[in-house]
């Protein structure tokens, strides 16, 4: 998905970054992204002194309204991976089909444990 | 500390409206869970995140390396509790045969279903509360009534672990299930238990994109770009090793 939104849009986005340790870093040309990036990894984890601070951060630089939209994409997510994952519904499907095994090896998913399951687990 | 009605942020009227829907639909009886059992799985969820047995297990190099007990609050069966745990905890390294356990334990593959899409479905509410900053929705209290035991003539074991009523099989009895015959797997997860498949997605959609904006790329539905959009569920996703 978001490879094909940056497509779309001509984005520039250094799609490995979203599995490095360090998150995504503002090289890319998405708005923000480091601060979005650092704000899902708080949520992640439960920090709430960093989640607190990068709160503050993004209603400052995005606004509200847009704050809003990212802690309820975060949230959105939480659910999506334990629906994907506690069901194992085939993850070659996804983004369409279109996640090859190349591109998976380019961001590092490929080192994933389930990646190790194939699709049946 | 403030709650989500209160806290003064602007949140949609269809991310509360949501929000209200799944603590009410959670009180009442389900599919195959009665409303007591439904309240039980929330609360086991919320534990999950204090139980020290999971956080053993979460850094161990794989899961079934260490033995121990979780920390439950003690009104599932130990073959719901250890679902509910992993579900919450340790997602991405769930298999097929971790799976076939919980269902060797007496859980019925719907009743799984239903389990699942109530832990997606309190750690998304949790976790958007988490994320604003504002105290977590107190679990419902169950109200009476049956289980409907309904059961989707169509679904079948076949693409997944659990078993998927496809687009292709939905009968008039199931309801609605789906906005066309092109949805992703992700989107025929629950659709075994026709009922929790609605209340999953009406709080997803409300959370990330109304259905109809999934695959419009170029549409910006929400106060953030769309590539912004991608930016935080990539990373949620990979943080959790989620491969889909």
């Amino acid at each position: 998905m978001l490879r094909e939104s940056s497509n779309l849009r001509a984005i520039n986005v250094n799609l490995a970054e979203v599995a490095h340790a360090d998150g995504m870093s503002n090289d890319n040309d998405i708005c923000a992204a480091e601060l979005l990036s650092r704000f899902a990894e708080s949520v992640v984890k439960r920090e709430l002194d960093e989640c607190t601070h990068l709160r503050a951060r993004i209603i400052s630089e995005l606004g509200e309204e847009a704050f809003v939209d990212v802690a309820a994409t975060a949230a959105a997510f939480h659910g999506f991976v334990r629906v994907a994952d506690s069901t194992g519904i085939p993850h070659s499907t996804a983004g369409g089909g279109q996640d090859s095994s190349k591109l998976q090896r380019e961001i590092g998913i490929d080192q994933f444990y389930a990646a190790e399951l194939r699709d049946r687990g | 500390m403030l709650n989500l009605t209160d806290c003064g942020l602007p949140i949609r009227d269809d991310l509360l409206a949501a929000h209200a829907h799944a603590w009410d639909s959670m009180s009442k009886a389900g599919t195959w869970l009665t409303a007591k059992r439904r309240v039980a799985v929330a609360a086991e969820a919320r534990q999950a995140r204090t139980c020290a047995f999971c956080q053993l297990q979460k850094e161990a190099l794989t899961p079934n390396s260490v033995t121990g007990t979780h920390t439950s609050v003690g009104l599932l069966a130990d073959g719901e509790v250890e679902a509910v745990h992993r579900i919450v905890s340790d997602p991405g390294r769930l298999s097929e045969t971790w799976y076939g356990s919980i269902i060797e334990r007496g859980i019925t593959p719907e009743e799984y279903i239903e389990i699942a899409g109530l832990v997606a479905i309190i750690v998304m509410a949790d976790t958007f509360v988490f994320g604003i900053g504002v105290e977590e929705t107190p679990l419902p209290s169950p109200q009476a009534g049956a289980p409907s035991n309904y059961h989707s003539p169509g679904s079948r074991k076949e693409a997944a672990w659990v078993p998927i009523t496809e687009p292709e099989d939905v009968v008039e009895s199931d309801g609605t299930l789906y906005p066309s015959n092109k949805v992703g797997y992700i989107h025929r997860a629950l659709s075994a238990v026709p009922e929790t498949k609605r209340d999953y997605w009406r709080m997803a959609e409300a959370h990330y994109l109304p259905g109809g904006s999934v695959y419009d790329f170029a549409a910006d539905a929400r106060a953030i770009s769309r590539p912004q959009i991608e930016v935080i569920a990539a990373r949620v996703s990979a943080l959790h090793q989620c491969l889909y």
